[in-house]
């Protein structure tokens, strides 16, 4: 890195309501007057992501994500879909599905995003989906912010594929869970990567958990693989930020935002010291006070 | 960063405090090469007192590895903190480094 002043990225992996601690090391940001050059999101971390992107506060982002992010986004099951799936014979298969009727999660989005682009957000947002057909890696950054964040966080078999600029679209984190290298891309100097692997259960007791779990051996592997690769590959720097939740932190914990918001804050606030050094700040505003 | 050097029989245990970032990367890997290039290639980071690693620390530990393995030696690691580990381990150094509980373990491990 030359004397030049860095630029910073954030970027916020898959992880469903974990994805929230990202509201903490947004705290610990702006306290500190570190500015981000970029932000990146993939599927739950899209939500927090866009959020960001859009210039709300943390106080706002945390209202929404709680009004957006609740059990009545999975509450309709899509029959239609599923029967499309198990009686391809009588009734239609159309090339995938999903076992929830993805309109309430459709209109919980539009809660925040209803009308907004990409043009609408204050610094570049990225987020990433996954290419129903033919695999590759999506990174969306232009157009309706709600086809974006609808396309990143498709469950797959949950909610059905979105379609996007003619292509059907399926969750950021069956191709890159932690998108560091969009950053990389970009052009980012100092990467805050914040990413969370897929807790396995201690028991699989029905079909639907089966196939979270095979979900999930896939991800987190993809995610140690492609994370080791932006590693060795960046030419500067990668800070990652693992927040420690020390209870489980499932899909709609909502109840937890709280706890996972202060554990964001806390990994955060360990890396301020260096984070400081590195963009040439000097002492924090609080050791200058003092 | 503050970084020892411990000679032993056949191996060197390289003791370092603090964290393997940007800021010490070039220090902690001049260090570690001037050891392999001057025949100690059976090197041991004892990692007990470090407490962060980002990716220009991974990025050094790694050239260190290749470069003791390819002069016939071996780096590897001996009582790395829970947090540490976590970062080795997602970014696939679990995989390819050997690691130890503690010290002598390592130790002993290049006896074996």
């Amino acid at each position: 890195m030359t004397g030049e002043r860095k630029r910073v990225a954030l970027v916020i992996g898959a992880g469903s309501v974990k994805c929230a601690a990202a509201l903490g090391l947004w705290k610990v940001l702006k306290r500190e007057g570190i500015e981000l050059d970029m932000v990146v999101g993939c599927s739950g971390g899209s939500l927090y992501a866009t959020l960001m992107a859009l210039g709300y506060d943390v106080d706002e982002c945390e209202a929404m994500t709680i009004a957006m992010w609740n059990r009545k986004i999975t509450s309709r099951r899509d029959y239609v879909s599923m029967l499309g799936a198990f009686l391809p014979k009588l009734f239609k298969f159309k090339g995938h599905f999903g076992m929830v009727n993805g309109e309430p999660l459709l209109r919980a989005l539009e809660l925040p995003f209803a009308g907004k682009t990409f043009a609408d957000t204050i610094m570049p947002l990225y987020i990433v989906a996954t290419e129903l057909l033919s695999g590759h890696q999506a990174t969306l950054s232009q157009g309706r912010i709600v086809d974006a964040v609808r396309a990143s966080i498709a469950i797959p078999y949950i909610w059905s594929p979105w379609e996007v600029d003619g292509k059907l679209m399926l969750d950021g984190c069956l191709s890159a869970p932690l998108p560091v290298d969009v950053a990389i891309k970009e052009g980012a100097d100092v990467i805050l990567a914040m990413g969370f692997e897929s807790p396995y259960p201690r028991k699989i007791r029905s079909a639907t958990s089966y196939a979270f779990h095979v979900n999930s051996i896939y991800t987190n592997n993809l995610f140690r693989a492609n994370y080791s690769f932006h590693n060795l590959a960046h030419h500067a720097e990668i800070l990652p930020i693992v927040p420690e939740f020390g209870e489980p932190v499932n899909l709609f914990d909502t109840h937890k935002f709280a706890h996972v918001i202060a554990c964001g804050e806390r990994a955060a606030e360990e890396q301020v010291p260096y984070l400081r050094q590195l963009l040439g700040l000097g002492q924090q505003p609080s050791a200058q006070a003092t | 960063m503050d970084i020892v050097v411990e000679h032993r029989t056949v191996t060197t245990i390289v003791r370092i405090t603090g964290s393997v970032d940007g800021l010490t990367a070039d220090t902690l890997l001049a260090t570690l090469q001037q050891q392999i290039d001057a025949g100690n290639i059976r090197l041991i980071g004892d990692l007990s007192d470090v407490s962060y690693t980002s990716s220009a620390g991974l990025r050094a530990l790694l050239a260190t590895v290749k470069h003791a393995r390819q002069h016939g030696g071996d780096f590897r690691l001996a009582a790395v903190r829970p947090a540490v580990h976590k970062v080795l381990e997602m970014s696939g150094f679990t995989s390819i480094l050997k690691m130890y509980d503690d010290v002598d373990l390592a130790v002993a491990s290049f006896a074996a």
